[in-house]
């Protein structure tokens, strides 16, 4: 009797263990008939735009089930399911270093030649054919950024200030905000990354016309390009506040949100976090002023989000059909209302009054891509801009970005 | 064939017979042994030494991760390692935290321990207490304590105008190692004191009771009774506070983020960062395999020297 009961329980579990096996195997392939795709993207802040747009794709498409997946760190997670072997269908990220790599890894289908292309603005396909260096696209750009200076209107009206169109005017306005006993920027640096859109926007417009072109060729000339970028750093770092090397972005957004400081040096994806915090805020961006020549200055934009369809999907036709239903122009547009992007489609405007300051450059096709695309994985700018704000030493921030990136490029 | 019970049980088989019978027992016993331990053996092969090999074996190679092919690069990896300042500046950061923390874990969990093996009142729900650090998740204490030091404790700070609490700890570069020491040492304990408590009561307590007689204070009880017989469980707390610390991960991504800047990059973190975010995939690799030498080699020389001092005692 207890032999079998033995037996019995023994079995029960080795069974158990299978059974979590089981349903593993499950998720990946067809569930009752329905096809069932995997949507990798990481655009958390997006997650609950595209709830609302796969339960309408799900019901214009009943056989069809989308699994929204959005990792934290999705892009040092996406590198790792390549390793493993294991693709989502569709893989969402910017049109960044990590699109460049995992394009040279065959990760994605070739699309130059599908008509999807037709919708995207041509400035954009042109960008993902300059991070990749090849003629070749391998992903539709859906959504833009942009990357300006994010301010409270309130507190402007409050001060009687005027948005500033040099960095010289810029410099003034921090300090007279300063004397009022209000911060003029809420710097976040403990998260390093968020040091990269004001170095962005700054060595876009400081670091010569043919610094890519030397690149191309080999020759890196950070050190020396960067330094009126760098100086600019330091200088703006004088304007934050007291506990700036120890608060985060998500930190930041709150505080910000909460009227703690007058401006807020992000891209435009911070908005709906911001909102999320203070839906009453009243907010606009402008242009940053990285030099004294108004009418040179670029407004940094870059593909924000783009859809990669994976070389190795089993259902290649259905996550198409996902792909050209967000490319639709209804839905496009939703996506870019609830989440304050600009569209990289043709013919799909940005209304927001939050964002009306850009606008202008943006039609005029006044824009540039980031520099940190350009900068390979392993250099680090970020860590490095962490220490100059905080050191203030600028030639050794400038030796190392040299140093490091010099090092990258000879270990090919 | 007749049965081999019948065969062991019958005083009149013939010793061949017998021998026979009980070699078959015996191999039946060992088979069971074996069914046992073989299926671990498989697992812990495939999910443990298999990919561990693999990365050595691509540690000779200049993969980054994700591309379709790679070279063999022979030692390059390991030649560009000695040169690399960022792999240098981690060891260092490791070497150090790891010293401060292995000393520090050791003797608060001592301590601890001593004062939990004592008659005080509601010893038993202090030792759940003191060991309830050691079942939390190690990722999300991090963040918790990130918040702590981020809002709260500068919060008091301003409240109660401690100058040098108002900034939080983890943006200094200079001690931001000190905030991670913290949360480390309060989540290492736990499992050191539990140690140090089974030691403690290895030791016969007719000893405490002598030498309190022959007029010895708890100083000298301390260092002449305790310790002593204690040393082989200091030992195996020594050694493995030390791999601990020398292996920490979770609280640097929870909390700094291997910052500001790179002054809390541990080896394990930079492995990590490095390897899969950073497309450095087989360098990393061979940086793993060097570390792997080198917990190994500390680990193996400090039980030496433990293990000689524990003789000598």
């Amino acid at each position: 009797m207890k032999k079998t009961v033995s037996l019995l329980a023994a079995s029960v579990l080795s069974i158990s263990l299978l059974a979590g096996c089981g349903s593993g195997e499950n998720a990946g392939g067809a569930d009752n008939g329905k096809v069932k795709i995997e949507f990798f993207h990481y655009k958390r802040e997006a997650m609950d735009t595209f709830d609302k747009l796969i339960e309408k794709f799900e019901k214009e498409n009943p056989n069809i089930d989308i699994e929204q997946a959005s990792p934290p760190d999705a892009g040092t997670v996406i590198k790792t399911r390549v390793s493993k072997g294991d693709l989502p269908d569709i893989i969402s990220i910017g049109g960044d270093m990590g699109y460049n790599e995992l394009s040279k890894a065959g990760v994605f289908t070739d699309l130059s030649k599908d008509k999807v292309l037709e919708k995207v603005q041509p400035a954009y396909i042109q960008m993902l054919k300059d991070i990749t260096g090849q003629e070749k696209i391998y992903a539709v750009p859906f959504a833009a950024n942009a990357v300006g200076v994010i301010y409270n209107k309130a507190i402007f009206n409050e001060l009687g200030l005027e948005v500033p169109k040099t960095w010289d005017e810029f410099v003034a306005l921090s300090e007279t905000i300063q004397k009022a006993g209000k911060i003029p920027f809420y710097h976040t640096y403990k998260d390093a990354w968020t040091l990269l859109p004001s170095f962005n926007a700054l060595a876009a417009n400081t670091q010569g016309a043919d610094f890519y072109e030397q690149l191309n060729k080999g020759e890196v000339l950070a050190g020396k390009r960067y330094k009126e970028a760098v100086e600019k750093m330091v200088v703006l770092s004088k304007y934050g506040h007291k506990n700036q090397q120890g608060v985060a972005y998500n930190d930041g957004n709150t505080a910000f949100a909460n009227g703690e400081s007058a401006m807020y040096l992000q891209g435009i994806w911070a908005i709906p976090e911001i909102k999320k915090a203070n839906p009453d805020i009243e907010l606009g961006v402008f242009p940053f002023p990285a030099t004294n020549n108004p009418d040179e200055i670029k407004v940094i934009s870059g593909v924000d989000l783009l859809y990669g369809l994976s070389a190795k999907s089993e259902h290649p036709k259905e996550a198409k059909k996902f792909i050209e239903f967000m490319l639709q122009d209804e839905n496009a547009k939703q996506y870019i209302e609830e989440q304050n992007a600009f569209s990289a489609l043709k013919g799909i405007a940005q209304d927001n009054p939050t964002v009306a300051d850009l606008n202008v450059m943006m039609e005029n096709g006044s824009v540039t891509d980031f520099p940190d695309h350009y900068i390979p994985t392993g250099v680090y700018p970020d860590k490095t801009l962490q220490t100059l704000v905080q050191d203030k030493d600028v030639d050794a921030a400038l030796e190392k970005i040299q140093k490091d990136w010099e090092k990258v490029q000879s270990r090919k | 064939m007749k049965s081999d019970q019948l065969i062991l049980n019958n005083p009149q088989s013939s010793p061949a017979d017998l021998a026979k019978s009980k070699k078959k027992k015996m191999n039946a016993k060992m088979m069971a042994y074996y069914l046992m331990v073989i299926p671990a053996a498989l697992l812990f092969f495939a999910f443990h030494t298999f990919p561990a090999i693999q990365g050595i074996y691509y540690s000779f190679t200049n993969w980054n991760g994700i591309n379709l092919d790679y070279d063999f690069v022979g030692f390059k990896n390991y030649i560009n390692l000695f040169k690399d300042t960022a792999v240098r500046d981690s060891y260092l950061f490791t070497f150090k935290f790891a010293i401060f923390a292995g000393v520090l874990v050791n003797i608060i969990s001592l301590a601890v321990a001593i004062g939990l093996n004592a008659k005080i009142k509601g010893r038993n729900f202090f030792r759940a207490v003191y060991f309830l650090p050691n079942i939390l998740s190690v990722l999300i204490v991090g963040f918790i304590f990130n918040f702590v030091f981020t809002s709260i404790i500068p919060n008091l700070g301003e409240k109660y105008q401690i100058e040098f609490l108002t900034e939080n700890i983890l943006g200094n570069a200079n001690l931001a190692w000190i905030g991670i020491l913290i949360v480390f040492i309060w989540q290492s304990c736990a499992f050191n004191v539990i140690l140090y408590l089974s030691g403690l009561q290895t030791v016969p307590t007719e000893l405490y009771e002598a030498s309190g007689l022959d007029g010895a204070n708890r100083w000298q009880q301390f260092w002449k009774i305790t310790f002593p017989v204690i040393a082989p469980f200091f030992t195996i707390n020594m050694v493995l506070a030390m791999k601990n610390a020398l292996m920490v991960f979770d609280q640097i991504v929870a909390m700094t983020g291997g910052g500001p800047g790179t002054v809390t990059t541990s080896i394990s973190y930079l492995i990590y960062t490095g390897g899969l975010a950073g497309g450095e995939f087989a360098f990393q690799s061979a940086n793993g395999v060097i570390y792997f030498i080198v917990i190994v080699a500390i680990s193996v020389f400090q039980l030496k020297v433990l293990q000689k001092r524990e003789m000598d005692m």
